[in-house]
């Protein structure tokens, strides 16, 4: 069989079975809030132990009518996103000069994984002391956790480009910028982008985390006001808000993957020619 | 196929449910003849938890039949606990009592420990700040918009005639000294018998409104909850004893409590002694009432006014359920 047309009837497959999926979706759903519901009834729980699902419902309504919920969620959000520019840009930045001077990376090696080794929830107290109870200190909390498996897959990515394409793009006189933005950007890109997906849904815990240390907004705010007043249910509603938040943003930066690097699927000869109409 | 599925997630919820439904009572064991009962104290091993360690060294827990296991876990899983009947005892402020039980948790408070509420607001001197009046306008940090700090905070701006928005609140977690040390707030919401204390000791001259000194609230106290009233209540009545004794002799005799604790208290050698002394003779001030233990209805209107105001509690609650002296006689 040609092999055009077997990628495209596997295209076809893989599609179908995406669809299958995504139709499964509220079937799965339906089948968590009726186990959920049912350990709920049968185990004769309190709303304050285990709420059921329509009172989870309830007062996510209620949440939402008075406005708390979309503020607090908005807060959060802003948190991270400006967490997560921060952390991928530094950690970016130093990953690139890393992969390029080993003996650097050896040098820093020992703070890098110290900043990944020490728990996230230690050290978010004295951020709050050192910058203060506002939105910094928290955007600082989510950079930092971003940092590490940014920093890790750019050293990575960068380090997998071939050395015979940098050859290629020496020998066809490349500029540094030609080669960066040609070559290693490209190369490195499905690597880093999976960090990326690590660190965005990182960052939503480190908002939270920093939310928990002293906040008053955001959805770590919430849960601490849902459990200083005993209503679990506010803290269920915050929670699974906070699932959708960080659902939404890897789904943000998979529809990026896939963007970014839809050059991966097409044939061979195609991404050539699109490395030559850029030179 | 679908209904294999749909019975296999029945089998599977039931079997859930009839584990954590197990699990309730669990930490009510009986070993030997004592009953072991694990205390949440709601804060971590401090020289204030003295009469609690006094009870236990001396044996009247022991006396009482109840081995003590202290558990460090914050008051309001603490009260949750409780209020599940996971755990038969716990401390908890007054207000954290009303709460719970807005919210259908069947807590009693069954002692009071503290007759005063210990929350106070703390200014450098410097600030003028002196009385509740003058937080207008001021940046005043404490831990998070809930809990006794706050509630402590809402009832002294009352007095003072402020609402909320008269002031500038940060949520700072636990770091009051560290902020107010380094001016990032103007005045800190703490325990008085902690925060002044340990600022003083840094060489700060501070300010303190004290709640106590303004207004009457229910404070901490052992709580319980309605099945253990109703089922066992000679095991309320022997705990409840149990502490008082501990209680009156960390009244009569500060330093003999204080040589006790140490052996509860892993961080009281190596601290300060002078500073660590101090906060139990504050901590001891409170204590007093006749007859000890006793809770005061009008602390507990107070409390749940200061509740309704807040908007914490969207209507009243029958108080008479939410705490009793039965047990202190």
């Amino acid at each position: 069989m040609d092999e055009r047309i077997s990628s495209e009837l596997l295209g076809k497959r893989q599609k179908g079975k995406r669809i299958n999926g995504l139709a499964l979706l509220p079937f799965s759903l339906a089948a968590a809030a009726l186990l959920w519901y049912l350990i709920a009834e049968i185990g004769g729980f309190p709303a304050f132990v285990l709420p059921t699902p329509l009172q989870v419902w309830a007062r996510f309504l209620r949440a939402l009518g008075d406005g708390s919920l979309l503020r607090n969620t908005l807060f959060t959000l802003g948190e991270v996103l400006a967490g997560l520019a921060l952390g991928v840009s530094v950690a970016t930045t130093l990953g690139y000069v890393l992969a390029k001077s080993p003996p650097l990376e050896r040098f820093l090696a020992p703070y890098i994984v110290a900043s990944q080794s020490t728990p996230i929830v230690a050290i978010a107290p004295l951020l709050v002391i050192w910058f203060g109870p506002g939105v910094l200190s928290k955007v600082l909390i989510c950079a930092l956790i971003v940092f590490f498996p940014v920093l890790v897959n750019t050293i990575v990515g960068i380090r997998s480009v071939p050395e015979d394409l940098h050859d290629l793009m020496r020998s066809l006189q490349a500029t540094r910028w030609q080669i960066f933005r040609l070559l290693e950007v490209p190369a490195a890109l499905p690597v880093l982008l999976g960090g990326l997906r690590i660190g965005a849904t990182l960052s939503v815990i480190g908002a939270v985390v920093g939310e928990f240390v002293g906040a008053d907004r955001g959805l770590g705010f919430l849960i601490n006001v849902g459990r200083g007043e005993y209503d679990t249910a506010l803290v269920f509603v915050a929670v699974f808000t906070l699932i959708a938040l960080a659902l939404a943003l890897y789904g943000l930066v998979v529809l990026l993957d896939a963007k970014l690097l839809s050059w991966q699927d097409a044939p061979e000869g195609k991404v050539i020619s699109t490395y030559g109409s850029e030179n | 196929m679908k209904r294999w599925m749909i019975a296999t997630l029945c089998l599977l919820a039931l079997s859930l449910a009839a584990c954590a439904g197990a699990s309730g009572d669990g930490d009510a064991s009986q070993s030997g003849d004592l009953v072991k009962i694990r205390l949440p104290m709601g804060y971590i091993p401090n020289i204030q938890q003295a009469p609690f360690y006094v009870a236990d060294e001396k044996g009247y827990y022991a006396e009482a039949g109840i081995e003590i296991e202290y558990d460090y876990s914050t008051e309001t899983d603490g009260v949750q606990l409780v209020g599940a009947n996971e755990l038969q005892f716990s401390i908890a402020s007054g207000e954290q009592v009303l709460l719970a039980r807005a919210q259908g948790i069947p807590v009693v408070y069954v002692m009071a420990w503290y007759q005063g509420f210990p929350t106070a607001v703390v200014a450098k001197a410097e600030s003028g700040i002196q009385t509740p009046a003058d937080l207008e306008g001021r940046r005043i940090g404490l831990p998070g918009l809930f809990g006794a700090s706050y509630v402590g905070l809402q009832a002294l701006l009352s007095v003072g005639g402020l609402a909320e928005e008269d002031v500038i609140l940060d949520s700072i977690g636990f770091n009051q000294v560290e902020a107010l040390a380094a001016d990032q707030e103007e005045a800190v919401v703490g325990y008085i018998t902690n925060e002044p204390i340990q600022l003083r000791a840094l060489g700060y001259e501070v300010n303190v409104i004290a709640v106590d000194d303004y207004v009457e609230l229910a404070s901490n106290g052992l709580i319980t909850n309605e099945t253990t009233i109703a089922e066992n209540p000679d095991l309320v009545s022997r705990m409840v004893q149990a502490t008082l004794r501990g209680i009156a002799d960390t009244i009569a005799d500060p330093e003999g409590a204080y040589e006790i604790s140490k052996k509860y208290v892993e961080t009281l050698a190596e601290a300060n002694q002078q500073v660590q002394m101090e906060v139990l003779v504050q901590s001891i001030a409170y204590y007093h009432a006749d007859p000890l233990g006793y809770a005061d209805p009008e602390a507990w209107a107070n409390t749940q006014q200061v509740l309704l105001d807040m908007g914490s509690l969207a209507e009243p609650l029958d108080l008479e359920t939410a705490y009793t002296n039965e047990f202190i006689q």
